[in-house]
């Protein structure tokens, strides 16, 4: 075998399939240059362990986070309205790769999670302007905002 | 799974449970600042990134898949959002090294010895550890973006390969390449650090 320089760090890390592992090591066995070499990296792993610790987050890190929260779930209620707007669900049978899976799709309330959990599964398609246009659904610029933004909507209330 | 807490957590939060989203983030969101701050080095800007992992995993509920490691699914939310990061950011921070900017926050500030367990390091170890951080932020800087990627997922969050190729959705074979390039350039980097210095293949 030649020098199996690639695989060192893999050999260090214990990430190596079993053969190869005792390939690699029976070949340390003979190489002084790739023991030295396995030696550095094993080093450089080693030393980074002596960083020093994570400093905590800062004070306001949390109710800020909190904060961002409770705007976006305000948006995504927001969107939802439009939603209701636009007949995406009767787009299904004109959509490339999805006609023969889905059909039509009644809009009551409980089917609600069902669709937003659809829209999830085939977020990319519902984000492509052209394929949702193509279906001559999207009559207003509000609508275009609501394709372009579908992934922002929130799955809860 | 049983065996995966945060999965149970992710589902009772797609029942509508908001308390679980909170368990969520109270478990992860202080090693979640901590890994964006790998990508980029203002600490105020790697919380604003943190937050937005959280905010995506948030609205993102619905595509988690209950048989999936939560790990893996949070991870690669993160990385697509430090990678975005970077390459929106990439003409400033190339900036930023080249005029040997040092970091605003985070690995830059002094530490309380008293304020860590144990007996506590000396002040040599504490220096020693300083320097170390910021030529591993320099070193990070440095890296092509993937190997970056690679290098914390593996070196810092501790995932495995197989993790670490899940999250970037790429082969295993890859991720052995990516962690190997980044783990030379570690060694080269740190090599005034450690007794291995010099590189027998260099």
């Amino acid at each position: 075998m030649t020098h199996p320089v690639g695989s060192l760090t893999a050999y260090v890390d214990g990430a190596l399939e079993l053969a190869e592992q005792a390939e690699v090591e029976s070949h340390l066995a003979q190489c002084a240059t790739c023991r030295t070499e396995r030696d550095r990296l094993a080093g450089a792993i080693a030393l980074l362990a002596r960083l020093p610790p994570t400093p905590a987050p800062s004070a306001t890190f949390e109710q800020r986070f909190y904060a961002r929260l409770a705007a976006q779930k305000e948006e995504a209620r927001q969107r939802r309205g439009f939603l209701d707007r636009i007949a995406w669900r009767w787009l299904a049978p004109g959509l490339a790769g999805v006609a023969a899976t889905v059909g039509v799709v009644l809009y009551t309330g409980e089917q609600r999670r069902a669709d937003e959990a659809f829209l999830a599964e085939h977020i990319d398609l519902f984000e492509s302007y052209e394929a949702v246009a193509s279906v001559g659904a999207v009559e207003s610029a509000e609508d275009v905002q609501v394709v372009a933004h579908l992934d922002d909507l929130g799955a809860k209330p | 799974m049983a065996s995966d807490p945060d999965a149970a957590l992710m589902v009772a939060f797609q029942g509508g449970d908001e308390s679980a989203f909170r368990g969520l983030f109270e478990k992860h969101g202080r090693a979640m600042v901590a890994f964006c701050h790998h990508f980029v080095r203002d600490a105020a800007r790697a919380e604003d990134l943190a937050q937005e992992v959280f905010l995506k995993l948030h609205r993102s509920a619905a595509r988690y898949q209950p048989t999936a490691r939560f790990r893996t699914f949070l991870y690669r939310i993160a990385s697509n959002a430090c990678l975005n990061e970077l390459r929106r950011g990439e003409y400033g921070a190339r900036r930023a090294v080249e005029s040997g900017d040092d970091c605003a926050g985070g690995r830059g500030e002094p530490i309380d010895p008293d304020s860590l367990a144990g007996s506590g390091p000396n002040p040599e170890e504490i220096a020693l550890a300083a320097a170390l951080g910021r030529a591993v932020e320099e070193l990070l800087a440095r890296l092509p973006e993937k190997q970056r990627a690679a290098f914390v997922l593996g070196r810092f969050e501790g995932l495995s390969y197989e993790e670490i190729a899940e999250v970037l959705g790429t082969t295993i074979p890859a991720v052995k390449s990516l962690v190997h390039r980044a783990t030379v350039a570690a060694a080269a980097a740190l090599a005034g650090y450690t007794a291995e210095g010099k590189g027998a293949f260099s």
